[in-house]
């Protein structure tokens, strides 16, 4: 995915939901029908500011047989590197913006027996487009969704009004906990789970579950990093022969397209791997942040996905 | 040889300590394949006999003084992949399926556990005995059973078949397309190739 590709819209709605969380409903500026997309897919928003311009990915959670718009939920984040809070702050009824097409890295098996949804927080989100494209199958699902507390939980209306009973709702406030050993433990074979939230919820249920002996096949998860800040540094580009900066609060992936070099991405957040590039050479350590590259990859130090990855190093030169 | 990759891959039978639950079926010598795994779980994870079925047919493998969940013999191979899908009914996530012996059986048992959405990394499969095929026709759609010949009669419309190395899992056949189509009657010397 690059700029060229993207779609044009417009901000239709803008409801405040939770304290921290933004509802938004994006029409195209055309007033035509969006493209297709299945629960669970992503769109990148690009933010365009007068300093610098943010690519965020944010996953859809209007029904996936709505297409005059498309719905998503922003979380303001307090370590912000700018996105959320442009959202947040900048972004009024009628603002344009650029989106990539949406791109699902977060389906549902076609074939499971069952469907046991997780979320945590703004997790929520790609679950209510997912739960629209279960509801019209004969397949059981339940969704369980931990929260902060009353007021933080986001778009509980409208999954109390849609899916009654099927939703199972803890607040932290309250002590109130998901019960990960007895869920995992008592699943029918042939039974998917999908959790999306913090880090610290991903790692319980994956934890969890392979505890109890379930496979990865069925064990689903996603998980968007924000590319964390870090030391500034510089990168040689080997085809393109030039030197680009990475300044402290910039990923690697937004200081080479600010350089104008083209990399191809798809989510930004270190999940998909189609933003991998190859290290040519390298004179200190490369600080991998993603989910694609295995341990041993990142041991290797051959490849680097630049959309949350950085480096603390005298040079480092890529395959650009 | 044959470049269709669809023809099945068998691995002689490890126990996978990653799972809660083993379930393990067993035809003629797939029974001793089944012994050499409970043993392996015996030595490196003993605990999990306790959560161990074992279902088996034609064979007097003895299993006994094995603290094991199940052991079933049953007198048919129907009835024993009844049994099995009475016993996936009511399993649990966590569970590993192990299956040893003829490779039809093989295939039979596997289109059950796929009904069941069992996939790939919760399956181990050892193919002992028997390399007889089962032969489903593109024509008449019917299954021949026991096939050990390059070349077979269809048990459903008489055809001649060849037998080729596609394989359909869903099925749990391979495919039989008619021997003799362009000049009828004029056949290929018929071999035993699947003993």
């Amino acid at each position: 995915m690059n700029d060229a590709q993207t779609l044009a819209v417009q901000v239709a709605a803008i409801e405040q939901v939770t304290p921290l969380i933004k509802h938004f409903t994006l029409k195209s500026v055309d007033g035509g029908p969006l493209p297709a997309f299945s629960g669970g897919s992503h769109i990148i928003v690009v933010m365009r500011g007068n300093l610098r311009t943010h690519r965020n990915p944010y996953s859809l959670l209007s029904a996936p047989h709505r297409l005059d718009a498309y719905e998503i939920g922003v979380r303001r984040m307090e370590e912000s590197r700018g996105g959320s809070h442009f959202m947040h702050d900048e972004v009024k009824v009628g603002t344009r913006l650029e989106i990539a097409h949406p791109v699902n890295l977060f389906g549902l098996d076609k074939i499971a027996r069952k469907h046991l949804l997780i979320a945590g927080g703004i997790g929520i989100t790609p679950f209510l487009a997912q739960i629209e494209d279960l509801r019209g199958t004969s397949v059981p699902y339940e969704l369980h969704y931990a929260v902060r507390s009353a007021e933080h939980a986001a778009f509980l209306p409208r999954l109390r009004e849609r899916e009654g009973e099927r939703v199972h709702v803890y607040y932290d406030s309250e002590d109130q906990a998901i019960d990960f050993a007895g869920l995992l433990s008592e699943q029918p074979l042939g039974t998917h789970v999908y959790v999306c939230g913090p880090a610290g919820l991903i790692k319980r249920v994956v934890d969890t579950a392979h505890a109890y002996g379930w496979p990865d096949s069925h064990i689903h998860w996603e998980q968007f990093s924000a590319p964390p800040v870090g030391d500034a540094f510089d990168v040689f580009l080997s085809r393109t022969n030039i030197t680009v900066h990475v300044p402290h609060d910039r990923s690697l992936l937004e200081s080479i397209e600010a350089a104008g070099v083209e990399v191809p991405y798809l989510c930004r957040g270190g999940v998909c791997g189609f933003c991998q590039t190859a290290v040519l050479e390298l004179d200190g350590e490369l600080l991998h942040n993603d989910h694609f590259l295995s341990d041993a990859e990142k041991a290797r130090a051959k490849s680097i996905m630049p959309c949350v990855s950085r480096a603390r190093c005298k040079s480092l030169v890529l395959d650009l | 040889m044959s470049v269709n990759k669809s023809k099945p891959v068998y691995t002689p039978l490890r126990a996978d300590t990653s799972g809660r639950f083993h379930l393990m079926l067993g035809l003629a010598e797939g029974a001793a394949a089944l012994h050499r795994v409970v043993d392996e779980l015996h030595a490196v994870a003993p605990d999990s006999l306790g959560r161990t079925r074992v279902l088996l047919s034609h064979t007097a493998e003895p299993f006994q003084g094995l603290e094991l969940a199940a052991v079933h013999v049953f007198e048919s191979t129907t009835a024993l992949l009844a049994d099995f899908r009475a016993t996936l009914e009511r399993s649990l996530m966590g569970t590993r399926l192990y299956v040893a012996g003829p490779e039809n059986f093989i295939g039979r048992a596997l289109q059950i556990a796929l009904s069941f959405n069992l996939n790939k990394d919760e399956i181990r499969t050892e193919h002992c005995g028997t390399h007889a095929r089962r032969v489903h026709c593109v024509h008449c759609r019917a299954t021949t059973e026991d096939v050990r010949t390059n070349i077979v009669r269809c048990s459903g419309c008489c055809r001649w078949l060849a037998v080729r190395d596609h394989y359909s899992r869903r099925l749990a056949a391979y495919m039989g397309v008619m021997a003799d189509a362009e000049a009828a009657g004029e056949l290929p010397p018929v071999q035993e190739v699947y003993p």
